[in-house]
């Protein structure tokens, strides 16, 4: 289970809302639009902050596998993946990148609830479920070693590779990889709300001590760590021996962040 | 808990460097000198200049073996010195590992080279990245990070190899990647010799 220090979920940026909005055609069927334009957490950020209800119908391009969205408002009723249901359908649902979906509100749900929880919460669970699931793929994949520096010589890419595909992120200002001791080893990006020398020394000193903690309590090892500020939202996880932190201007794209980069992470802890 | 990089940098380039009647400015239970960067690459440079083909790796390798002797017995002064024992000692809590942050925080604090470890597997390979060091801006051909390779090398074998002074030669230290050569850090990996 991950270890949060602190999680709150704010509403999407007016730039994000203004992006969603472009991309969708209202005709009288309701709101249509390809996934390429936006992605499934914005667009249900979108119309659940406008305070809609109704289905999100989705096809997934390539070999046209079917979704749906059931949501009345902030909450979020029901999703379905092909013949996976519930956060299961709504964690598959994320990922898809290429497809066509179409919003027809008001239509009443009257099927039983497979999720019931806030969209945003939802989200949450859900990415939170794609990364369990790629740690029992990463777990299985490799056997298992007592020093993470036994997979020095596995590296396929170029750190700095990996960093600018995690600058490719929707929401991604910047990456910075520290040390254990605070040394910023690497750092991809740019952010005019973070310092990212002093990030590595606060960053060394904050995870020592939430380390100890996680100690303490018994509680297995660091996963993840948030923090929101009023004006950045920093996201933190070990990649190997080091620490990765991820800047973002605020928590609206938390969920797809943490969807994003995970296996970009893992790939750039072969570097560390 | 363990090395803080930053607490041991703002400590340990607390410095004297007011020298002595002979140049030399005790410090760290060792005799240090204050000379230009470019006092010690214009040597290196006009050395390997002045080195016929088949004889430049001869040289570059002498040039590499000054700072490893330097770096090894130097080094065994710094990491046992009462200001090391003072600053670095109460945060390590993984041996030689923290020990050997220690040294890169006091090779960033004395201005020797903004490096540091990016990975390290006890007794077997280290490799180090560094920012900046005294040949980062060199006018030589090819990787130039003598200092720092000779440097890395004398550390590893204080850490890991016998105790100081049978440990010599246990571990070599490459050059991998040089700002001199246009990359963003230079990078230097330690291994089993």
């Amino acid at each position: 289970m991950s270890q949060t220090a602190h999680i709150r979920i704010v509403t999407p940026s007016d730039n994000d809302l203004k992006k969603t909005e472009n991309s969708l055609k209202e005709n009288d069927n309701g709101l249509q639009g390809s996934l390429s334009l936006t992605n499934i957490t914005n667009l249900l950020q979108f119309l659940s902050m406008s305070s809609k209800k109704g289905v999100i119908e989705l096809s997934r391009q390539g070999d046209n596998k079917k979704g749906r969205i059931w949501f009345a408002g902030e909450e979020l009723l029901s999703a379905v993946s092909g013949t996976l249901a519930g956060i299961e359908g709504f964690a598959d649902l994320l990922g898809w990148e290429q497809g066509s979906f179409q919003f027809m509100p008001d239509v009443p749900f009257e099927d039983k609830k497979n999720i019931g929880l806030k969209v945003q919460h939802a989200i949450l669970e859900a990415a939170t479920l794609l990364d369990h699931r790629a740690n029992e793929q990463g777990a299985a994949s490799h056997t298992p070693t007592e020093e993470r520096s036994h997979l020095m010589d596995l590296t396929a890419r170029d750190s700095s590779e990996v960093l600018n595909n995690l600058l490719e992120v929707p929401g991604v200002d910047a990456v910075v990889v520290v040390g254990r001791d605070g040394f910023v080893i690497e750092s991809a990006g740019s952010s005019n709300r973070v310092n990212t020398e002093e990030l590595g020394a606060s960053l060394a000193h904050a995870i020592n001590g939430i380390e100890e903690m996680g100690s303490e309590l018994n509680v297995n090892v660091l996963q993840d760590m948030f923090i929101e500020y009023g004006r950045a939202v920093i996201m933190c996880r070990p990649v190997g021996d080091a620490i990765a932190a991820i800047i973002t201007p605020d928590a609206s794209k938390l969920g797809l962040i943490r969807h994003k980069t995970k296996k970009l992470l893992v790939e750039l802890g072969e570097s560390f | 808990m363990t090395v803080m990089r930053d607490t041991a940098v703002k400590a340990l380039a607390n410095v004297q460097v007011q020298s002595d009647e002979n140049g030399l400015i005790p410090e760290y239970e060792v005799l240090v000198n204050l000379l230009p960067i470019k006092l010690l690459n214009a040597f290196s440079e006009r050395i390997m200049a002045a080195a016929p083909p088949e004889r430049k790796a001869e040289v570059e390798a002498g040039l590499v073996r000054a700072a490893y002797e330097c770096g090894y017995h130097t080094g065994c002064g710094i990491i046992t010195s009462d200001i090391f024992n003072d600053v670095v000692m109460p945060m390590v809590t993984e041996d030689e590992k923290d020990i050997l942050r220690g040294a890169y925080a006091a090779f960033t604090a004395w201005g020797w080279a903004k490096s540091g470890i990016v990975q390290l597997k006890p007794g077997e390979k280290m490799i180090i990245r560094a920012l900046d060091y005294y040949e980062a801006d060199s006018g030589g051909e090819g990787l130039r990070g003598f200092m720092l390779r000779g440097l890395s090398q004398a550390f590893f074998d204080l850490a890991y190899a016998e105790t100081y002074p049978d440990g010599m030669d246990t571990f070599v230290c490459h050059q991998t990647k040089g700002i001199e050569v246009g990359d963003p850090h230079g990078e230097f990996v330690v291994v089993k010799k």
